[in-house]
């Protein structure tokens, strides 16, 4: 703005530029409109810095920018200069823009040890809040390399393996740095964190181990109830995919073991149901009833051994009939059951008054993918004539050449 | 003993010039000397004969500075030895300073000697105060702490040497200054399977720090956690519950099947010594209270043969199960006792330890009576000496 007051004693040209003002309108003034916006164009008070330094639009910023990287400059001072730049994204959180600067100040390789253990540091810090944990532990790993005993890198490396989960090693950095700084709060709480937290890793490593001895012994047990029995699990031909239903697989099961869990657990039909031994030493099935007439089935989820099907039946055909069951024949009385031997395609009767676990004892019983299934037709029905052509009809009560 | 001019000719024999072969028939002679109570008493009286050896712990050859040592050890394990050796022979600031290097090859027998300095609380304070003049409590807890610091050295014996030291109150308040992290360091040396003296050394430390009664809650609490490093040793691989796993303090939760119990039954002794100790107050009763240590304690009871570990542990269960103190006695330590009661107390402290003696005897006996013929094994009490 002119002023007033002219030096008289000045003999640059400065008494006649003044004068200028006297005459002359200020040209490139700041307008009432848009002062604010020019305002943010000057770098000195631009609040943030732009994503991207367009020389048009800001040449000054532009030629700021120009000065700091001038390769010109000996590597420390370009360094300092970056670690600057790098500081100011980081207190933006512009973590990503921070490590590039911080980046770029490692890469002029200045020498200044205190410089790179700065840059080193800085890096592992806006790492860690990126949540690259691998890269601020190499950072911070670094820095401590040249510089044993900085602090700030001794606190962002115990940080950083707390994070990943190595906290054996989280206790290593807090007592290396605690011989240094014995007094450092931060470092007393990390290490006491990182404490608490291996203990209870280890803690659960140790209950994860029981558990699945328990269920290592569960398994036994169960499938030495099946063999005692003398019930035949038939072996799947084709490989299940791994992890398909067996979440609680343990790697090292005998095959016996894998056989039972590849048979015994998820069929198609089945809702995951599988065998178990109850308390008091008694085996329940889940038990597929198949109504070929029909195309229907019936899924028993915990079938005990001891039950015979009469009881089962009485319930499922009992007080209504199935829906599908249209021709209103399937009373219990009226149904004879049988299992069959695919192999020999052959059908056993099934007396209803037997138990379940006499049914699976029977010589030529397998029990497929761990559910013993029983086919139900009714008797002399033209239905069951036709179902019966190819096949042999056996009595399970009759042949004296089936063992038990 | 022997003469003057015999001793005279002795001190002549020690100097650093002697032929070594003289030296070392001389160091060996001195050595035999300080096996004994008599050779040590007569020692004490030469000076000059100990300044001689204790120069000699810098010759060349290893094997003299070997017997040296051990000369010195026997003499500091004698307590009518220490005033000469500390005040006049001055051992303590160049031990120190050889303990500190990571490369000493004597360390071992440093700290041997160090420790024995150290039983008796006179001398105690002063290594202390040596100690702290030349390196500090700190560097030795570090030195203790650090794997493998001296490749030709374990450090097992700073484990008494610390736990002697926290005798005194000026060393308890160094460990457990609350500004910085040092007792934290030694609670995992309780289940330090390869050394027993390591073991007993920071467990008697443990105890030791345990005295005092006002920083029970600050050991218990998360900053030190001091209670299932305390514990640990005591437990079993007895299956508990999962109700009663879930109570415990994490690091007693699920113990494997192949979990073994402390050792040695003094070990246990001061560990149960040291969980009484904190259910002085009765926020540290509370503690365990809380943290369900009963069913630690019931295995340990059916577990543990030894009768005097088995009263020491059944005090514990005591108060765990029994009532609170009436008002005005929640701190048990700070109970005023009156004299008669004190009286008939002791009286009756002396006779359950008569009572325990006969108890063991008849044990031994039996035990005796079973194998005839095998040998009871000498316990070997650690009495310092080298012979």
């Amino acid at each position: 703005m002119a002023s007033k007051e002219v030096q008289h004693d000045s003999d640059d040209g400065m008494d006649e530029f003044m004068d200028k003002f006297k005459t002359q309108n200020y040209k490139n003034a700041f307008s009432e409109d848009n002062w604010e916006e020019e305002f943010d164009r000057i770098p000195m008070f631009m609040k943030k810095a732009p994503e991207e330094i367009d020389p048009q639009k800001y040449p000054e910023l532009a030629c700021l920018q120009a000065i700091l990287h001038d390769e010109d400059r000996p590597p420390e001072e370009q360094a300092k200069g970056l670690k600057d730049e790098g500081n100011a994204y980081f207190k933006e959180k512009n973590y990503q823009k921070a490590i590039l600067s911080y980046t770029a100040g490692l890469k002029k390789k200045c020498g200044d040890q205190e410089l790179d253990t700065v840059l080193l540091t800085n890096r592992a810090a806006a790492h860690f809040y990126l949540g690259n944990m691998r890269s601020a532990y190499n950072d911070a790993a670094a820095a401590k390399k040249i510089k044993p005993e900085h602090l700030k890198a001794l606190i962002r490396g115990a940080q950083s393996c707390i994070e990943l989960r190595n906290f054996s090693e989280a206790v290593q950095w807090c007592d290396e740095g605690l011989k240094a700084h014995p007094t450092d709060k931060k470092l007393q709480e990390l290490r006491a964190a990182a404490d608490k937290h291996k203990r209870a890793k280890e803690r659960d490593a140790r209950k994860a181990k029981i558990k699945q001895k328990k269920l290592l012994a569960e398994k036994e047990a169960l499938l030495a109830a099946i063999k005692d029995r003398g019930i035949k699990l038939l072996q799947s031909v084709k490989p299940r995919p791994s992890g398909s239903n067996s979440e609680d697989e343990d790697e090292g099961s005998s095959a016996a073991i894998s056989q039972l869990s590849l048979d015994g657990l998820g069929s198609q039909e089945a809702t995951g149901a599988q065998v178990f031994l109850d308390e008091q030493g008694s085996l329940h099935w889940p038990v597929l009833f198949l109504y070929p007439e029909h195309q229907q089935t019936d899924f028993i989820s915990a079938f005990s051994e001891k039950d015979c099907f009469l009881d089962h039946l009485a319930i499922m055909f009992g007080e209504e009939l199935p829906p599908w069951d249209t021709d209103r024949k399937y009373h219990p009385n009226n149904l004879q059951l049988y299992f069959e031997d695919e192999e020999k395609d052959t059908l056993y009767q099934v007396n209803q008054e037997t138990s379940l676990l006499h049914a699976l004892q029977h010589k030529r019983f397998f029990v497929k993918s761990g559910t013993p299934s029983f086919i139900v037709l009714v008797k002399i029905s033209s239905f069951s004539k036709q179902f019966f052509t190819g096949k042999t009809i056996r009595n399970t009560m009759e042949d004296s050449s089936l063992l038990w | 003993m022997l003469s003057e001019t015999e001793a005279a000719e002795l001190l002549s024999f020690l100097s650093p010039e002697t032929r070594p072969d003289v030296k070392g028939q001389t160091t060996e002679y001195i050595l035999g000397m300080s096996g004994n109570r008599d050779g040590c008493r007569f020692l004490r009286s030469k000076a000059d004969l100990l300044h001689a050896v204790f120069a000699l712990t810098s010759d060349p050859s290893i094997a003299i500075v070997k017997d040296c040592y051990h000369i010195l050890i026997n003499l500091s394990a004698d307590e009518t030895l220490h005033q000469v050796l500390v005040a006049d022979v001055k051992v303590l600031p160049v031990l120190l300073k050889k303990l500190l290097d990571p490369e000493y090859v004597f360390a071992d027998q440093i700290c041997s000697i160090l420790s024995n300095l150290t039983r008796h609380t006179k001398t105690c304070k002063t290594v202390l105060k040596v100690l702290q003049e030349e390196a500090g409590l700190s560097q030795l807890v570090t030195i203790f702490c650090t794997e493998g610091y001296n490749k030709k050295a374990n450090f097992h014996y700073l484990g008494p040497l610390l736990s002697n030291l926290t005798q005194l109150p000026e060393a308890r308040d160094y460990m457990m200054d609350k500004d910085r992290c040092v007792i934290q360091r030694l609670l995992p040396f309780t289940q330090y399977q390869a050394s027993v003296v390591r073991r007993g050394g920071v467990v008697g430390t443990l105890r030791n720090c345990c005295f005092d009664h006002a920083r029970h809650e600050w050991l218990l609490s998360d900053a030190v956690d001091i209670l299932p490093f305390l514990l640990l040793p005591l437990a079993g691989p007895e299956e508990l519950t999962e109700e009663e796993n879930e109570g415990l303090p994490v690091d007693l939760q699920y113990l494997p099947e192949d979990k073994k119990r402390e050792d040695d039954p003094d070990i246990r002794k001061m560990l149960l010594e040291t969980l009484l100790l904190l259910t002085a107050t009765g926020g540290g009763r509370n503690a365990l209270k809380d943290k369900s240590v009963y069913p630690i304690m019931r295995e340990f009871h059916r577990w543990e043969k030894d009768v005097h570990v088995t009263a020491a542990c059944e005090k514990l269960v005591q108060v765990l199960i029994g009532d609170e103190p009436e008002q005005g006695m929640e701190n048990l330590m700070e109970v005023d006792i009156p004299e008669d009661v004190e009286v008939k107390l002791k009286e009756a402290d002396v006779k359950e330890q008569e009572e325990l003696e006969k108890e063991q005897e008849e044990m031994r006996q039996e035990e005796e009576k079973k194998k005839s013929d095998a040998p009871g094994t000498d316990k070997g009490q650690d009495d310092g000496l080298t012979r």
